[in-house]
Protein backbone atom coordinates (compact mmCIF):
# COMPACT_ATOMS: atom_id res chain seq x y z
CA UNK A 1 0.00 0.00 0.00
CA UNK A 2 2.86 2.01 0.66
CA UNK A 3 4.53 2.00 -2.19
CA UNK A 4 1.49 2.64 -4.12
CA UNK A 5 1.27 5.75 -2.63
CA UNK A 6 4.73 6.15 -3.31
CA UNK A 7 4.41 6.07 -6.91
CA UNK A 8 1.60 8.06 -7.17
CA UNK A 9 4.11 10.36 -5.47
CA UNK A 10 6.33 10.13 -7.90
CA UNK A 11 4.68 9.83 -11.29
CA UNK A 12 2.70 13.59 -9.97
CA UNK A 13 5.95 14.78 -8.93
CA UNK A 14 7.33 13.99 -12.76
CA UNK A 15 4.60 15.13 -14.60
CA UNK A 16 4.92 18.79 -12.23
CA UNK A 17 8.44 18.44 -13.65
CA UNK A 18 7.55 18.15 -16.92
CA UNK A 19 4.54 20.37 -17.26
CA UNK A 20 6.64 22.95 -16.09
CA UNK A 21 9.35 22.35 -18.50
CA UNK A 22 6.98 22.87 -21.52
CA UNK A 23 6.15 26.91 -20.30
CA UNK A 24 9.70 27.84 -20.21
CA UNK A 25 11.57 29.60 -22.59
CA UNK A 26 15.32 29.26 -21.53
CA UNK A 27 16.71 26.73 -19.22
CA UNK A 28 17.92 27.65 -16.55
CA UNK A 29 15.57 30.61 -16.18
CA UNK A 30 16.16 33.44 -14.06
CA UNK A 31 13.73 33.95 -10.77
CA UNK A 32 14.23 38.30 -11.63
CA UNK A 33 14.50 37.98 -15.70
CA UNK A 34 18.27 39.19 -15.79
CA UNK A 35 19.40 38.08 -18.61
CA UNK A 36 16.23 39.25 -20.58
CA UNK A 37 16.31 42.84 -19.30
CA UNK A 38 19.84 43.04 -20.06
CA UNK A 39 19.75 42.05 -23.22
CA UNK A 40 19.49 44.53 -25.98
CA UNK A 41 19.14 46.90 -22.95
CA UNK A 42 21.61 48.28 -20.02
CA UNK A 43 23.17 46.16 -18.00
CA UNK A 44 24.41 48.33 -14.54
CA UNK A 45 28.00 47.15 -13.57
CA UNK A 46 29.51 48.29 -10.29
CA UNK A 47 32.55 49.28 -9.75
CA UNK A 48 34.74 49.12 -6.89
CA UNK A 49 38.99 50.45 -8.09
CA UNK A 50 41.67 48.22 -7.36
CA UNK A 51 44.77 48.08 -9.47
CA UNK A 52 45.16 47.63 -12.99
CA UNK A 53 42.24 45.35 -12.92
CA UNK A 54 39.38 47.70 -12.30
CA UNK A 55 40.38 52.29 -12.40
CA UNK A 56 38.18 55.02 -12.90
CA UNK A 57 38.70 58.64 -13.54
CA UNK A 58 37.20 62.17 -11.81
CA UNK A 59 34.83 62.01 -14.87
CA UNK A 60 33.15 58.56 -15.15
CA UNK A 61 35.47 57.01 -16.92
CA UNK A 62 35.93 53.46 -16.37
CA UNK A 63 39.02 51.28 -17.63
CA UNK A 64 41.21 48.27 -16.53
CA UNK A 65 41.39 44.72 -17.91
CA UNK A 66 37.88 43.86 -16.20
CA UNK A 67 36.46 46.55 -17.68
CA UNK A 68 37.47 45.27 -20.83
CA UNK A 69 35.95 41.89 -20.14
CA UNK A 70 33.25 43.95 -19.54
CA UNK A 71 32.57 45.49 -22.18
CA UNK A 72 33.23 42.89 -24.47
CA UNK A 73 30.57 40.62 -22.58
CA UNK A 74 28.06 43.21 -23.11
CA UNK A 75 28.79 43.75 -26.64
CA UNK A 76 27.87 40.11 -27.35
CA UNK A 77 24.56 40.41 -25.46
CA UNK A 78 24.35 44.06 -27.05
CA UNK A 79 23.81 45.65 -23.75
CA UNK A 80 24.88 49.32 -22.68
CA UNK A 81 26.92 49.86 -19.73
CA UNK A 82 25.82 51.84 -16.90
CA UNK A 83 28.97 51.96 -14.60
CA UNK A 84 28.13 52.71 -10.56
CA UNK A 85 31.47 53.44 -8.34
CA UNK A 86 31.61 52.57 -5.02
CA UNK A 87 32.98 50.46 -2.01
CA UNK A 88 32.94 46.93 -2.24
CA UNK A 89 30.07 46.41 0.60
CA UNK A 90 27.75 49.42 -0.78
CA UNK A 91 28.31 47.84 -4.01
CA UNK A 92 27.28 44.09 -2.65
CA UNK A 93 24.34 45.69 -0.97
CA UNK A 94 23.14 47.04 -4.01
CA UNK A 95 23.65 43.79 -6.13
CA UNK A 96 21.64 41.93 -3.76
CA UNK A 97 18.43 44.66 -3.85
CA UNK A 98 18.79 44.11 -7.20
CA UNK A 99 19.74 47.50 -8.19
CA UNK A 100 23.31 46.20 -9.95
CA UNK A 101 23.54 43.36 -12.36
CA UNK A 102 27.34 43.18 -12.20
CA UNK A 103 29.96 43.86 -9.83
CA UNK A 104 33.75 43.67 -10.30
CA UNK A 105 36.55 44.82 -8.66
CA UNK A 106 39.53 42.87 -9.06
CA UNK A 107 37.35 40.46 -6.45
CA UNK A 108 39.43 36.78 -6.10
CA UNK A 109 37.40 33.43 -5.34
CA UNK A 110 38.75 33.77 -1.72
CA UNK A 111 36.06 36.68 -1.33
CA UNK A 112 34.33 36.93 1.93
CA UNK A 113 31.08 37.63 -0.42
CA UNK A 114 29.79 34.51 -1.93
CA UNK A 115 26.99 33.87 0.53
CA UNK A 116 25.66 37.58 -0.97
CA UNK A 117 26.51 37.09 -4.65
CA UNK A 118 26.48 34.66 -6.89
CA UNK A 119 30.64 34.18 -7.98
CA UNK A 120 31.76 33.13 -10.67
CA UNK A 121 34.26 30.82 -11.96
CA UNK A 122 37.70 32.00 -12.06
CA UNK A 123 38.49 33.86 -15.68
CA UNK A 124 42.37 34.29 -14.73
CA UNK A 125 44.85 33.70 -12.21
CA UNK A 126 47.55 35.59 -11.58
CA UNK A 127 51.04 34.72 -9.14
CA UNK A 128 51.26 37.46 -6.10
CA UNK A 129 53.65 37.91 -3.63
CA UNK A 130 50.59 36.17 -1.45
CA UNK A 131 50.33 33.30 -3.55
CA UNK A 132 47.83 32.48 -6.62
CA UNK A 133 44.97 34.19 -7.03
CA UNK A 134 42.14 33.62 -8.97
CA UNK A 135 39.79 35.99 -9.89
CA UNK A 136 36.34 36.44 -10.40
CA UNK A 137 33.36 38.75 -11.11
CA UNK A 138 30.21 38.72 -8.62
CA UNK A 139 26.86 38.25 -10.20
CA UNK A 140 23.35 38.49 -8.73
CA UNK A 141 22.38 35.61 -6.80
CA UNK A 142 20.03 33.01 -8.27
CA UNK A 143 20.12 34.84 -11.61
CA UNK A 144 21.41 31.69 -13.41
CA UNK A 145 20.48 32.50 -16.95
CA UNK A 146 22.63 35.45 -16.54
CA UNK A 147 25.31 33.45 -14.86
CA UNK A 148 25.78 31.16 -17.04
CA UNK A 149 25.95 33.35 -19.73
CA UNK A 150 28.64 35.24 -18.01
CA UNK A 151 30.52 32.15 -17.31
CA UNK A 152 30.25 31.00 -20.79
CA UNK A 153 31.72 34.27 -21.95
CA UNK A 154 34.49 34.48 -19.40
CA UNK A 155 35.29 31.15 -20.44
CA UNK A 156 35.60 31.61 -23.55
CA UNK A 157 37.92 34.53 -23.40
CA UNK A 158 40.05 32.44 -20.41
CA UNK A 159 43.85 33.66 -20.60
CA UNK A 160 42.76 36.66 -22.44
CA UNK A 161 44.71 39.62 -20.01
CA UNK B 1 31.60 -20.79 9.01
CA UNK B 2 31.13 -23.78 11.86
CA UNK B 3 31.05 -21.07 14.96
CA UNK B 4 28.93 -18.56 13.13
CA UNK B 5 26.35 -17.56 15.60
CA UNK B 6 24.63 -15.30 17.72
CA UNK B 7 26.27 -16.06 21.49
CA UNK B 8 25.82 -19.14 22.68
CA UNK B 9 22.78 -20.01 19.94
CA UNK B 10 24.41 -21.91 17.10
CA UNK B 11 22.58 -20.94 13.53
CA UNK B 12 20.54 -23.39 11.54
CA UNK B 13 22.54 -23.51 8.09
CA UNK B 14 19.87 -21.88 6.61
CA UNK B 15 20.30 -18.73 9.00
CA UNK B 16 23.99 -18.86 8.52
CA UNK B 17 23.84 -18.12 4.97
CA UNK B 18 22.05 -15.46 5.14
CA UNK B 19 23.99 -13.76 7.52
CA UNK B 20 26.77 -14.20 4.86
CA UNK B 21 24.51 -12.63 2.30
CA UNK B 22 24.06 -9.82 4.76
CA UNK B 23 27.25 -9.32 5.33
CA UNK B 24 28.24 -9.04 1.82
CA UNK B 25 25.26 -7.23 1.24
CA UNK B 26 26.06 -4.50 3.68
CA UNK B 27 29.46 -3.95 2.41
CA UNK B 28 27.94 -3.89 -1.36
CA UNK B 29 26.12 -1.32 0.48
CA UNK B 30 29.01 0.74 1.84
CA UNK B 31 31.11 0.69 -1.42
CA UNK B 32 28.05 1.62 -3.61
CA UNK B 33 27.62 4.69 -1.02
CA UNK B 34 30.97 5.85 -1.50
CA UNK B 35 30.94 6.40 -4.71
CA UNK B 36 27.35 7.75 -4.39
CA UNK B 37 28.63 10.36 -2.03
CA UNK B 38 31.78 11.37 -3.79
CA UNK B 39 29.68 11.56 -7.04
CA UNK B 40 26.83 14.00 -5.52
CA UNK B 41 29.86 15.96 -3.84
CA UNK B 42 31.37 16.95 -6.69
CA UNK B 43 28.08 18.33 -8.62
CA UNK B 44 26.85 19.76 -4.66
CA UNK B 45 27.01 23.38 -6.43
CA UNK B 46 24.86 25.58 -4.10
CA UNK B 47 21.69 23.76 -3.95
CA UNK B 48 20.54 23.11 -0.63
CA UNK B 49 18.21 19.90 -1.39
CA UNK B 50 21.65 18.59 -3.46
CA UNK B 51 23.07 19.26 0.05
CA UNK B 52 20.22 17.28 2.08
CA UNK B 53 20.33 14.33 -0.12
CA UNK B 54 24.13 14.30 0.06
CA UNK B 55 23.81 14.40 4.04
CA UNK B 56 21.19 11.64 3.82
CA UNK B 57 23.78 9.56 1.38
CA UNK B 58 26.21 10.30 4.27
CA UNK B 59 24.03 9.19 6.82
CA UNK B 60 23.43 6.28 5.25
CA UNK B 61 26.70 4.73 6.30
CA UNK B 62 25.43 4.39 9.79
CA UNK B 63 23.12 1.57 9.40
CA UNK B 64 25.71 -0.96 7.26
CA UNK B 65 28.46 0.09 9.69
CA UNK B 66 26.54 -0.50 12.65
CA UNK B 67 24.88 -3.52 11.02
CA UNK B 68 28.34 -5.12 10.59
CA UNK B 69 29.88 -3.83 14.10
CA UNK B 70 26.59 -5.32 15.92
CA UNK B 71 26.58 -8.97 14.30
CA UNK B 72 30.26 -9.14 14.85
CA UNK B 73 29.64 -8.36 18.15
CA UNK B 74 26.44 -10.30 18.85
CA UNK B 75 28.98 -13.48 18.45
CA UNK B 76 30.73 -13.17 21.58
CA UNK B 77 29.82 -15.68 24.12
CA UNK B 78 28.33 -14.97 27.06
CA UNK B 79 30.71 -14.42 30.11
CA UNK B 80 30.22 -14.01 33.60
CA UNK B 81 30.75 -9.84 33.20
CA UNK B 82 27.91 -10.07 30.04
CA UNK B 83 25.63 -13.16 31.95
CA UNK B 84 23.27 -12.22 28.32
CA UNK B 85 25.73 -12.13 26.28
CA UNK B 86 26.19 -9.11 23.62
CA UNK B 87 23.06 -9.42 21.42
CA UNK B 88 22.01 -6.06 22.97
CA UNK B 89 24.51 -4.63 20.95
CA UNK B 90 21.90 -4.75 18.05
CA UNK B 91 19.29 -2.80 19.78
CA UNK B 92 22.23 0.08 21.11
CA UNK B 93 23.75 0.68 17.48
CA UNK B 94 19.66 0.88 16.42
CA UNK B 95 19.59 3.82 18.75
CA UNK B 96 22.64 5.10 17.99
CA UNK B 97 21.77 5.24 14.16
CA UNK B 98 18.41 6.43 14.63
CA UNK B 99 19.79 9.47 16.80
CA UNK B 100 21.68 10.64 13.97
CA UNK B 101 19.26 10.61 11.62
CA UNK B 102 16.93 12.98 13.94
CA UNK B 103 19.51 15.17 14.82
CA UNK B 104 20.64 15.57 11.04
CA UNK B 105 16.98 15.82 10.00
CA UNK B 106 15.81 18.63 12.17
CA UNK B 107 19.48 20.47 11.72
CA UNK B 108 18.17 20.29 7.89
CA UNK B 109 14.71 21.12 8.44
CA UNK B 110 15.75 24.55 10.13
CA UNK B 111 18.90 25.24 7.55
CA UNK B 112 16.24 24.31 4.68
CA UNK B 113 13.15 26.08 6.41
CA UNK B 114 15.51 29.60 6.74
CA UNK B 115 16.77 29.38 3.64
CA UNK B 116 13.11 29.61 2.32
CA UNK B 117 11.87 32.62 4.89
CA UNK B 118 14.69 34.29 3.89
CA UNK B 119 14.26 33.91 0.33
CA UNK B 120 17.30 33.03 -0.30
CA UNK B 121 18.13 32.53 -4.53
CA UNK B 122 20.08 29.35 -5.27
CA UNK B 123 22.84 30.02 -7.89
CA UNK B 124 23.87 27.47 -9.97
CA UNK B 125 26.83 27.96 -12.67
CA UNK B 126 28.42 26.95 -15.16
CA UNK B 127 30.64 23.23 -15.52
CA UNK B 128 33.24 22.42 -18.05
CA UNK B 129 33.26 18.87 -19.00
CA UNK B 130 35.08 17.30 -22.37
CA UNK B 131 35.43 20.87 -23.36
CA UNK B 132 31.97 21.48 -23.37
CA UNK B 133 30.30 24.49 -21.09
CA UNK B 134 26.92 23.59 -20.03
CA UNK B 135 24.62 24.13 -17.28
CA UNK B 136 25.88 22.71 -13.46
CA UNK B 137 22.22 21.48 -12.80
CA UNK B 138 21.87 19.07 -15.70
CA UNK B 139 24.97 16.99 -14.17
CA UNK B 140 23.33 17.30 -10.78
CA UNK B 141 20.09 15.83 -12.08
CA UNK B 142 22.31 13.00 -13.88
CA UNK B 143 24.25 12.20 -10.96
CA UNK B 144 20.35 11.79 -8.98
CA UNK B 145 19.01 9.94 -11.75
CA UNK B 146 21.55 8.05 -11.87
CA UNK B 147 22.27 6.94 -8.18
CA UNK B 148 18.51 6.41 -7.77
CA UNK B 149 17.33 3.29 -8.50
CA UNK B 150 20.38 0.82 -7.19
CA UNK B 151 19.50 1.35 -3.53
CA UNK B 152 16.10 0.77 -3.98
CA UNK B 153 16.93 -2.91 -5.37
CA UNK B 154 19.76 -3.42 -2.63
CA UNK B 155 16.80 -2.48 -0.09
CA UNK B 156 14.93 -5.15 -1.02
CA UNK B 157 17.44 -8.00 -0.85
CA UNK B 158 18.37 -6.80 2.25
CA UNK B 159 14.35 -6.73 3.66
CA UNK B 160 14.34 -10.26 2.87
CA UNK B 161 17.38 -11.43 4.68
CA UNK B 162 16.22 -9.14 7.39
CA UNK B 163 13.05 -11.23 8.17
CA UNK B 164 14.89 -14.57 8.43
CA UNK B 165 17.75 -13.10 10.66
CA UNK B 166 15.03 -10.88 12.54
CA UNK B 167 17.38 -8.11 12.55
CA UNK B 168 15.98 -4.74 13.19
CA UNK B 169 18.97 -2.55 12.53
CA UNK B 170 19.35 -4.38 8.35
CA UNK B 171 15.54 -4.04 8.66
CA UNK B 172 15.94 -0.33 9.18
CA UNK B 173 18.75 0.04 7.15
CA UNK B 174 16.35 -1.85 4.15
CA UNK B 175 13.32 0.21 5.03
CA UNK B 176 15.74 3.59 4.27
CA UNK B 177 17.38 2.29 0.88
CA UNK B 178 13.75 1.30 -0.50
CA UNK B 179 12.55 4.93 -0.25
CA UNK B 180 16.11 5.85 -1.30
CA UNK B 181 14.80 6.98 -5.07
CA UNK B 182 12.27 9.73 -3.36
CA UNK B 183 15.34 11.31 -2.43
CA UNK B 184 17.28 11.53 -5.58
CA UNK B 185 13.93 12.38 -7.49
CA UNK B 186 13.35 15.44 -4.97
CA UNK B 187 16.42 16.68 -5.23
CA UNK B 188 16.01 16.33 -8.88
CA UNK B 189 12.53 18.44 -8.88
CA UNK B 190 14.69 20.67 -7.03
CA UNK B 191 17.56 21.60 -9.35
CA UNK B 192 14.91 21.37 -11.67
CA UNK B 193 12.94 24.10 -10.49
CA UNK B 194 15.93 26.07 -9.86
CA UNK B 195 16.48 25.77 -13.91
CA UNK B 196 13.27 27.02 -14.29
CA UNK B 197 13.20 29.87 -12.21
CA UNK B 198 11.63 29.08 -9.09
CA UNK B 199 13.97 29.70 -6.00
CA UNK B 200 12.26 28.02 -3.74
CA UNK B 201 11.57 24.17 -5.55
CA UNK B 202 15.26 24.01 -4.20
CA UNK B 203 14.58 24.79 -0.55
CA UNK B 204 11.23 23.32 -0.73
CA UNK B 205 12.42 20.04 -2.25
CA UNK B 206 15.61 20.17 0.53
CA UNK B 207 12.66 20.72 3.08
CA UNK B 208 11.00 17.30 1.80
CA UNK B 209 14.42 15.39 2.01
CA UNK B 210 14.92 16.35 5.47
CA UNK B 211 11.48 15.55 6.57
CA UNK B 212 11.67 12.56 5.48
CA UNK B 213 15.31 11.84 7.16
CA UNK B 214 13.20 12.81 10.45
CA UNK B 215 10.17 10.75 10.11
CA UNK B 216 13.28 7.81 9.62
CA UNK B 217 14.79 8.75 12.94
CA UNK B 218 11.70 9.05 14.78
CA UNK B 219 10.16 5.59 13.90
CA UNK B 220 13.72 4.07 14.59
CA UNK B 221 14.34 5.65 17.70
CA UNK B 222 10.91 4.56 18.67
CA UNK B 223 11.15 1.26 17.67
CA UNK B 224 14.88 0.98 19.10
CA UNK B 225 13.70 2.28 22.71
CA UNK B 226 11.01 -0.12 22.55
CA UNK B 227 13.13 -2.85 22.46
CA UNK B 228 15.50 -1.47 24.91
CA UNK B 229 12.50 -1.04 26.95
CA UNK B 230 12.13 -4.69 26.80
CA UNK B 231 8.54 -4.32 25.40
CA UNK B 232 7.26 -7.71 24.51
CA UNK B 233 9.04 -9.39 21.57
CA UNK B 234 7.74 -8.43 17.99
CA UNK B 235 8.08 -8.91 14.40
CA UNK B 236 10.97 -7.83 12.80
CA UNK B 237 9.27 -4.84 11.41
CA UNK B 238 7.57 -4.27 14.38
CA UNK B 239 4.14 -4.91 12.69
CA UNK B 240 2.74 -7.43 15.00
CA UNK B 241 3.36 -9.81 18.23
CA UNK B 242 6.35 -12.41 17.32
CA UNK B 243 4.17 -15.43 16.80
CA UNK B 244 6.97 -17.95 18.31
CA UNK B 245 6.15 -16.92 22.10
CA UNK B 246 2.57 -17.83 21.74
CA UNK B 247 3.88 -20.97 19.74
CA UNK B 248 6.17 -21.48 23.03
CA UNK B 249 2.93 -21.19 25.28
CA UNK B 250 0.68 -23.48 23.44
CA UNK B 251 3.71 -26.24 23.28
CA UNK B 252 3.92 -26.54 27.15
CA UNK B 253 0.52 -26.08 27.66
CA UNK B 254 0.27 -29.46 25.40
CA UNK B 255 2.45 -30.93 27.74
CA UNK B 256 0.64 -33.49 29.84
CA UNK B 257 1.93 -32.20 32.95
CA UNK B 258 1.18 -28.52 32.63
CA UNK B 259 -2.17 -27.04 33.80
CA UNK B 260 -1.16 -23.60 32.10
CA UNK B 261 1.38 -21.78 30.86
CA UNK B 262 2.54 -18.37 29.98
CA UNK B 263 5.61 -16.59 28.57
CA UNK B 264 7.49 -13.11 28.51
CA UNK B 265 10.12 -13.09 26.04
CA UNK B 266 12.59 -9.91 25.67
CA UNK B 267 13.79 -9.50 22.06
CA UNK B 268 17.99 -9.34 22.71
CA UNK B 269 18.47 -8.93 19.30
CA UNK B 270 18.02 -11.69 16.98
CA UNK B 271 17.54 -13.89 19.68
CA UNK B 272 14.33 -13.93 22.75
CA UNK B 273 15.22 -14.52 26.02
CA UNK B 274 11.80 -16.20 27.24
CA UNK B 275 10.70 -16.54 30.98
CA UNK B 276 7.90 -19.44 30.92
CA UNK B 277 5.80 -20.27 33.76
CA UNK B 278 3.99 -22.86 34.00
CA UNK B 279 1.52 -24.10 36.96
CA UNK B 280 1.62 -27.89 37.15
CA UNK B 281 -1.53 -30.11 37.21
CA UNK B 282 -2.41 -30.65 40.77
CA UNK B 283 -1.22 -33.48 43.03
CA UNK B 284 1.56 -34.28 40.09
CA UNK B 285 4.92 -33.73 41.11
CA UNK B 286 7.18 -31.88 38.31
CA UNK B 287 10.46 -33.94 38.02
CA UNK B 288 13.88 -32.05 36.78
CA UNK B 289 13.94 -34.12 33.88
CA UNK B 290 9.94 -33.04 32.69
CA UNK B 291 11.81 -29.48 33.62
CA UNK B 292 14.24 -30.32 31.02
CA UNK B 293 12.33 -31.85 28.71
CA UNK B 294 10.21 -28.78 28.79
CA UNK B 295 13.36 -26.77 27.72
CA UNK B 296 14.73 -29.05 25.23
CA UNK B 297 11.24 -29.38 23.18
CA UNK B 298 10.75 -25.71 23.77
CA UNK B 299 14.24 -24.65 22.22
CA UNK B 300 13.42 -27.02 18.93
CA UNK B 301 10.55 -25.05 18.22
CA UNK B 302 13.07 -22.17 16.79
CA UNK B 303 16.72 -20.55 17.21
CA UNK B 304 15.54 -17.32 18.46
CA UNK B 305 14.11 -19.57 21.12
CA UNK B 306 17.19 -20.51 22.75
CA UNK B 307 17.67 -18.63 26.11
CA UNK B 308 14.71 -20.05 28.09
CA UNK B 309 13.97 -20.57 31.78
CA UNK B 310 11.04 -22.58 32.57
CA UNK B 311 9.49 -21.74 36.01
CA UNK B 312 7.05 -23.72 37.86
CA UNK B 313 4.62 -21.35 39.65
CA UNK B 314 1.15 -21.83 42.02
CA UNK B 315 -0.34 -19.54 39.36
CA UNK B 316 0.42 -17.33 36.22
CA UNK B 317 1.91 -13.90 37.18
CA UNK B 318 -0.46 -11.03 36.00
CA UNK B 319 1.71 -9.84 32.75
CA UNK B 320 1.63 -13.05 31.34
CA UNK B 321 -1.96 -14.00 31.87
CA UNK B 322 -3.13 -11.04 30.41
CA UNK B 323 -0.91 -11.82 27.56
CA UNK B 324 -3.22 -15.36 27.27
CA UNK B 325 -5.46 -16.08 23.93
CA UNK B 326 -8.41 -16.69 25.61
CA UNK B 327 -7.68 -13.16 27.76
CA UNK B 328 -6.10 -10.75 25.35
CA UNK B 329 -8.64 -10.05 23.78
CA UNK B 330 -9.93 -7.73 25.81
CA UNK B 331 -6.73 -6.17 26.79
CA UNK B 332 -5.60 -5.52 23.79
CA UNK B 333 -5.00 -1.74 22.94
Amino acid sequence: MMSRIRSKIAIAALAVALGLTGCATTFPADPEGTLDRVSGGTLRVGISPNGEWTQMTDDGEASGIEVDLVEEFAGSIDADIAWVEGSEERLMTQLEEGSLDLVIGGLTDQSPWSDRSAITKPFTEVTTSTGLEKHVMAAPMGENAFLLELERFLLNTEGAP
Amino acid sequence: MSDVGFGETALPQRQKETLAKAIRLEWITIGFLAVTVTLVFLVLGNSQAMKAAWIEDLLSFIPPIVFLIAVRLARRKPNPKHPYGFHRSVGVGHLVAAVALVTMGTFLIVDSGSGLIMGEHPSIGSVELFGQVFWLGWLMMGVMALIALPPVFIGRAKMKLARELHDKVLYADADMNKADWMTALGSMVGVGGIGLGLWWADAAAALFIAGSILKDGLKNARAAVEDLMDTRAMTFDDAKPHPIVHKVDEYLRALPWVADAGSRARDQGHVFHIESFVVPRSRRKVSLADVEAAREGARALDWKVDDIVIIPVKELPRVVEESHPAKSERSRR
